[in-house]
């Protein structure tokens, strides 16, 4: 099914691109990271317009996005936890409601293109955790287009090593990932060592 | 070993191997980015034949012209896979010839490489 978004994208341009973001959004798991690139690319045979392209991502994610939260404000925890269901992510839905509480707006911008896996489930975790709809759309206007920014501007400069970028890219968001929760780990490390000393 | 030792050492082991993570995704980052302009670009089946002449620095009548293709005007943008089943021809042998094409364009006869 990748290989023939991917055409789609190749064929079809922006159009293609904001229909298979938004789908994405909401959290059916697509390679839109590749698929960024690949406009980046073709941006850069000149098959694709720049603005168009960043225009056409930056709305579908945010729709998509907007769609996730509705649901998770709306829909109820029912709705909710079946939708989650359906993607295998009811565990991760839960831990991503904690982390909607825990990070707030920074944690919206980063989950939108840094470590974007966790975006849908955030969306939904900010929608039944109730955050602010108004303070999502500002974190998810100014996220998504970091985001569109960032892996358009990538395919553009590495047009012609589009599967290299993506496997790199790949692998960041992995390391990245591992730093947070070694960071993480390390703080709640250095808490329980100093607790026995303090009692 | 009372319970709390036993949490201790159980987030210090997983903070060791989130440590040993990072350090292993970064080096794999490390490696892939300084090869990631002497490498070739591998064919995919939802590549277009301009997609792949660029990735390659060739102009895309040359593989078109390789697999037999008259492009469509103005931009033929179709996969592989569309121009395979256009065509009726499987999938692979269209990647072939267009990997020989590349290879032949590469290292044109009797000269050097380019």
């Amino acid at each position: 099914m990748n290989d023939q978004l991917l055409a789609a994208v190749s064929q079809y341009g922006a159009p293609a691109l904001f229909g298979i973001v938004a789908i994405a959004a909401i959290g059916v798991p697509l390679p839109i990271t590749l698929l960024l690139i690949v406009a980046g690319s073709m941006i850069s045979q000149g098959a694709m317009n720049p603005w168009w392209a960043i225009s056409a991502a930056g709305a579908g994610s945010i729709l998509g996005d907007q769609a996730g939260y509705a649901i998770g404000r709306w829909g109820g925890p029912a709705v909710v936890e079946k939708i989650g269901g359906l993607f295998g992510k009811r565990a991760s839905l839960r831990a991503a409601e904690a982390k909607a509480q825990a990070w707030g707006g920074p944690g919206i911008y980063i989950t939108r293109w840094l470590l974007s896996p966790l975006g849908p489930c955030i969306n939904l975790a900010s929608g039944t955790a109730r955050y602010p709809w108004h303070r999502f759309l500002f974190w998810d206007i100014l996220g998504e287009l970091t985001g569109a920014a960032v892996y358009i501007s990538l395919g553009r400069f590495f047009s012609d090593r589009v599967m290299a970028l993506y496997a790199v890219l790949g692998d960041l968001t992995w390391a990245i990932a591992a730093l947070l929760v070694a960071v993480f780990l390390g703080f709640q490390l250095v808490t329980r060592l100093r607790r026995p000393l303090a009692e | 070993m009372s319970e709390t030792w036993r949490r201790t050492l159980a987030v210090g082991l997983a903070f060791v191997v989130a440590i040993a993570g990072t350090f292993l995704f970064a080096y794999r980052v490390g490696r892939q980015v300084r090869h990631i302009r002497t490498e070739n670009e591998p064919i995919h089946a939802w590549m277009s034949v301009p997609f792949i002449a660029h990735a390659h620095h060739l102009p895309a009548n040359v593989l078109f012209q390789a697999i037999g293709v008259q492009p469509r005007e103005p931009h033929d943008r179709r996969s592989v896979r569309r121009i395979a089943r256009d065509l009726n021809r499987p999938v692979p042998d269209l990647m072939v010839q267009l990997q020989r094409a590349i290879d032949a364009a590469a290292q044109p006869p009797g000269g050097h490489p380019r």
